[in-house]
């Protein structure tokens, strides 16, 4: 409108304002989370190539981003393989894997984190709770104490996928009365099921011997030590469809938020929605803690993180989750390797040292506004 | 009663230069020189009559020890200890036959092109024993927590944490050949390591006194060192009978007063306390000292936790423990606080033998050597000498 009436000037401006408003608000929150979403991919790449150049075998950062380069953009003569061939070989075989895992780990962890806290509506949820990690870490310990070897090196991470999904839908499925889940019984028969894989844990420890146990408690500690490529390609398409499905639920998610009854009301089907949520945190966390052993608190600090930055929205949430769960765990790894010259920390410890204190901290904000949402 | 624990042999020995050329007779010698017959009764502290000090000894022979009459019944704690724990090899001069095919212990058939870079890493350090005593000593470039001959020590540890294997400080050493078996993990290192490239060649990893040959044959084979493997192996085989008949000799002839021997591993003062059983090793070693294994004949299989009332029914005269656990417990007192065994015969007559945990399970080229080492704390320990005792654990108790 180029021309304007004059008495109805006022009365338009104050329309005017009161339409721009929202769109200007829209349009700073557009920003905001396009910023986000940019530095935590250049985030990405930076982790990356940084923890592709440290480690015991001296390559130089300039040396890892030309052969990263020669390997992604050979044909176009960009960049150069290593000129020491153990230097490439302890690069693309060694190294990246590791990178790589750490990302999708991270991913996953996140990811799944985020869908736990939308379904609980509870902002301490994470992945544990639901018995996934130690119903895999009793997988895992059998298979190591009794020597059993039937997948060769896939044997302790099939076992250890397969007992904690069956954990997590034993816990789900226990908790469920009158085909309703309440959250806090979930919890409980969670906490239940822990005691129980933490029993059978026990067991296997004691009754391996000198190298299982040593093996075993790794394991429980985690660690990305020794990430191959088979592993990678077998964790990924897991990864994969678990946070494609999480992001597909996303706006269901935030339909959640409204409470059950109203989210019934609006059309979800609010517990085939926590069957498939449980079933892909399941998933997704069994797939990681699988191959990496366990690894706790990414789930639950990467979302809160977020929501600090762009609030409790779903749909952005849950990339952004994943972006910053996978930059979090592969700069954890960084540190995993430096802090101590010559030795591998175990990383789940370090996720633990930092998520725990801010966990903390989380249950003394949460207690002033009666449990609620951030 | 005072303790005495003595060694079998003196680091002494090493200080005065003396090297391993040529081929002389291996036998662990007992310095300290104290003809007075230990029996059951209380030892005098100053044992002087016949005493002389360590330094300047000479090697004392089988033939001038008198071994006790009743092992059974001596009172005291022992620490075997090697003369000279450094490996002789078979040869200062191997030659190669490169390159070499062996199906390995999985069935992979791996194919070694050069010998220049070794790494042989296992729990025990026995396959960096077995190259060194092929004579290919030289060519390690790295080591592993367990290998602690002084010839070896001064290489760089490739494992972290422990006994945790290191893919990148093994590829930074650039090696030709990977020896190792199943006793070091994660296994996926050393899968990383075969896929970097480096010929990786996985052994049994089962230590007895029958596999003592074997596995020096298949680290020959390994390394294309076939003739040479077969003389060390011979060489060993021929040791370790030899010491046999010397151990029938002085160990009691009467089945029913042979040692009751038990293996105890400890580590630390939180319950890791395991006995070892059949097919263990331990079995193995007893067997071969002429004693009795009284765990297999329990019936415990393999590693078993430490049962207070189990080890109380065993009734060992002598308890054979690795030298570190030992001191881990807080030495022989700590050891005595162990559930159950304050109440065996071992306990109560503070009979604990110990060896360094590198040698006692280890089944390598110092077999012979370990079997006298442990023969001579069993059968002829000394009293202590009045002068200072150098020993290198500090096994003056």
């Amino acid at each position: 409108m180029t021309t304007i009436d004059a008495p109805h000037e006022a009365a338009d401006a104050q329309v005017d304002t009161a339409m721009s408003s929202p769109v200007r608000a829209t349009g700073a929150r557009r920003a905001k989370v396009t910023t986000l979403f940019a530095a935590l991919v250049v985030a990405i790449v930076v982790v990356s190539l940084v923890s592709a150049s440290v480690g015991q075998y001296g390559i130089g950062f300039g040396d890892v981003a030309a052969s990263v380069a020669h390997k992604v953009f050979g044909p176009l003569g960009v960049g150069h393989a290593s000129a020491d061939h153990f230097a490439e070989a302890t690069l693309w075989q060694v190294r990246m894997p590791r990178v790589a895992m750490s990302l999708m780990v991270g991913a996953a962890l996140a990811c799944s984190g985020a869908l736990m806290q939308g379904v609980f509506g509870n902002p301490l949820a994470d992945p544990g709770i639901v018995g996934v990690s130690s119903g895999a870490a009793v997988g895992a310990a059998a298979v190591i104490a009794g020597g059993i070897n039937l997948l060769g090196e896939f044997t302790v991470p099939a076992a250890a996928f397969v007992t904690g999904l069956i954990a997590a839908l034993v816990v789900y499925s226990l908790s469920r009365a009158h085909g309703r889940t309440e959250v806090v019984t979930l919890v409980l028969t969670g906490i239940a099921v822990n005691a129980v894989a933490g029993a059978g844990l026990a067991f296997c420890t004691f009754f391996g011997s000198q190298v299982a146990r040593d093996q075993i408690v790794f394991w429980q500690l985690g660690s990305l030590n020794g990430s191959r490529w088979p592993y990678v390609v077998t964790v990924a398409p897991l990864a994969a469809f678990g946070i494609v499905a999480a992001c597909a639920m996303a706006r269901r998610l935030d339909l959640l938020a409204l409470g059950d009854r109203s989210a019934r009301h609006l059309g979800v089907d609010v517990e085939r929605l926590r069957l498939a949520a449980i079933v892909l945190v399941a998933v997704m966390a069994a797939g990681a803690v699988a191959f990496s052993g366990v690894i706790g608190f990414i789930g639950l600090v990467v979302p809160h993180l977020i929501r600090m930055v762009i609030g409790p929205g779903h749909r952005v949430l849950i990339p952004a989750s994943v972006l910053g769960g996978a930059v979090l765990l592969a700069g954890a790894d960084v540190v995993a390797r430096t802090a101590v010259p010559y030795a591998d920390l175990p990383i789940g410890m370090l996720t633990a040292l930092v998520g725990g204190p801010f966990f903390f901290w989380q249950l003394r904000r949460a207690r002033g506004r009666a449990g609620g949402w951030a | 009663m005072t303790d005495t624990s003595t060694s079998a042999a003196v680091a002494s020995a090493r200080h005065r230069g003396r090297g391993h050329a040529g081929r002389r007779p291996r036998r662990a010698a007992a310095p300290i020189v104290c003809l007075a017959l230990a029996l059951a009764a209380c030892q005098v502290p100053n044992s002087g009559s016949g005493a002389t000090p360590v330094e300047g000894s000479t090697e004392l022979p089988w033939s001038q020890l008198r071994p006790l009459v009743d092992p059974g019944g001596y009172v005291g704690s022992t620490t075997a200890l090697l003369p000279e724990p450094d490996i002789a090899p078979i040869t200062t001069n191997p030659h190669p036959v490169l390159p070499a095919t062996v199906t390995d212990n999985q069935g992979s058939k791996v194919t070694v092109t050069s010998d220049e870079r070794i790494l042989a890493l296992d729990l025990y350090g026995t396959l960096a024993a077995t190259v060194a005593g092929l004579g290919l000593g030289g060519n390690l470039v790295g080591r592993d927590e367990s290998t602690g001959f002084p010839a070896a020590r001064s290489l760089p540890v490739v494992t972290s944490n422990g006994h945790q294997l290191n893919a990148e400080a093994i590829l930074a050493l650039h090696p030709t050949v990977l020896l190792t078996d199943t006793t070091l993990g994660p296994w996926s290192v050393v899968l990383q390591v075969r896929a970097a490239g480096v010929p990786v060649v996985v052994l049994p990893a089962t230590r007895t006194l029958s596999t003592v040959g074997s596995l020096v044959g298949q680290v020959a084979a390994a390394l294309g060192v076939r003739a040479e493997g077969n003389e060390l192996a011979t060489r060993l085989d021929d040791e370790i009978s030899a010491e046999r008949v010397q151990i029938d000799a002085v160990a009691p002839k009467d089945p029913a007063k042979r040692l009751r021997v038990l293996f105890l591993y400890a580590r630390g003062q939180a319950g890791v306390y395991y006995i070892f059983g059949k097919g263990s090793g331990a079995d193995s070693l007893i067997d071969a000292l002429d004693g009795v294994d009284v765990a297999t004949d329990a019936g415990i299989n393999g590693f078993s936790p430490l049962n207070a009332e189990a080890l109380a029914k065993t009734r060992p005269s002598v308890i054979l423990m690795m030298t570190l656990g030992l001191q881990s417990v807080g030495g022989v007192d700590g050891a005595l606080k162990l559930p159950g065994v304050a109440e065996t015969p071992a306990g109560q007559h503070r009979r604990i033998v110990d060896m360094s945990d590198y040698q006692v399970l280890s089944f390598g080229p110092l077999t012979a050597q370990v079997l006298d080492a442990l023969a001579r704390a069993l059968y002829a320990p000394n009293p202590v000498a009045s002068g200072p005792v150098i020993s290198p654990s500090g096994g003056a108790r």
